[in-house]
């Protein structure tokens, strides 16, 4: 049976269902008898699970307005011939 | 310039000195790029400065965008190092990745999961998370809010990163265990709260 170290390390890879089926299986066997496993593994479920709900903020109308100035401003500096270095 | 036209077109046609396209392109990206932004800094004027810092960069940056990554990638890139910039000045003194908090065996942790999410989802709560968030350092702050807010995979997260698939494996692990215990200590305590329905 994996040990408590075991199931601790895989719990996110057990979450982002990112284990093979017998590793699985191997720690729902672990969490099934150990209640202080069992609520790591639960609370991390749930701490994942409120983030997915997260607040939804919306950009103000505002920053859109002060976007285009921005970018009005910079069209009509003279080009420098120079990159900013951000390619990929 | 088309609003139909795919982000690759329109790269294109702003390298090719075509404004409307490049405005295309702010239009479906600002939101995107400035709710990244507010959820790494959790600061709405920092927020708006990594907007207009990271348009600025591309805008001039546009023509040596070679397509190796998509610009959805790029332009999330371009962010995520705009407010670790930001990050980095602000956090001192600097907290090392390898500072490591976590358990590497379980204790008597108190088990407030099985609450229902929308229970749980109080504004004290936010209140909560949100502390959570701002007390892990920016490494792993920008890998949590990417993969577990944006819900961006890990392989975006590692491109955009230009992080090991491996690395920010870990570093979620991590970083999930630190906003967890956070959260733990939030629920723990013993005063009343809302939160854990005081009013059923």
């Amino acid at each position: 049976m994996m040990t408590c170290k075991e199931v601790l390390d895989s719990l996110s890879a057990y979450l982002d269902e990112d284990l093979k089926q017998e590793v699985r299986e191997e720690m729902h066997k672990h969490i099934g008898v150990c209640t202080d496993c069992r609520a790591e593994f639960d609370t991390l479920t749930m701490t994942v699970k409120l983030y997915r709900h997260y607040e939804k903020t919306e950009m103000p109308a505002s920053c859109h307005d002060r976007l285009v100035k921005v970018l009005e401003l910079e069209k009509l500096r003279p080009k420098s011939g120079k990159t900013s270095g951000t390619g990929a | 310039m088309n609003a139909a036209d795919s982000d690759e077109q329109l790269v294109r046609k702003a390298q090719a000195d075509d404004e409307r396209a490049f405005g295309e392109l702010v239009h479906r990206y600002e939101s995107k790029v400035y709710s990244l932004a507010l959820k790494m800094l959790r600061n709405p004027e920092d927020a708006e400065d990594v907007l207009q810092d990271t348009f600025l960069r591309a805008y001039r940056g546009i023509k040596s965008f070679q397509g190796h990554s998509t610009f959805s990638t790029w332009i999330y890139r371009i962010t995520a190092n705009s407010a670790l910039m930001r990050l980095r000045k602000k956090q001192l003194p600097m907290v090392s990745i390898d500072d490591a908090d976590e358990r590497e065996t379980p204790i008597n942790i108190a088990d407030w999961s099985p609450s229902p999410v929308e229970q749980l989802l109080s504004q004290e709560t936010q209140v909560a998370m949100n502390e959570a968030i701002e007390a892990l350092p920016a490494e792993f702050r920008q890998v949590f809010v990417l993969r577990d807010i944006e819900e961006l995979s890990n392989a975006e997260v590692a491109d955009i990163l230009d992080l090991s698939v491996a690395a920010v494996k870990s570093r979620l692990h991590r970083a999930r265990l630190k906003v967890r215990n956070r959260l733990a200590a939030y629920f723990s305590e013993p005063k009343p709260r809302r939160a854990m329905g005081a009013n059923s």
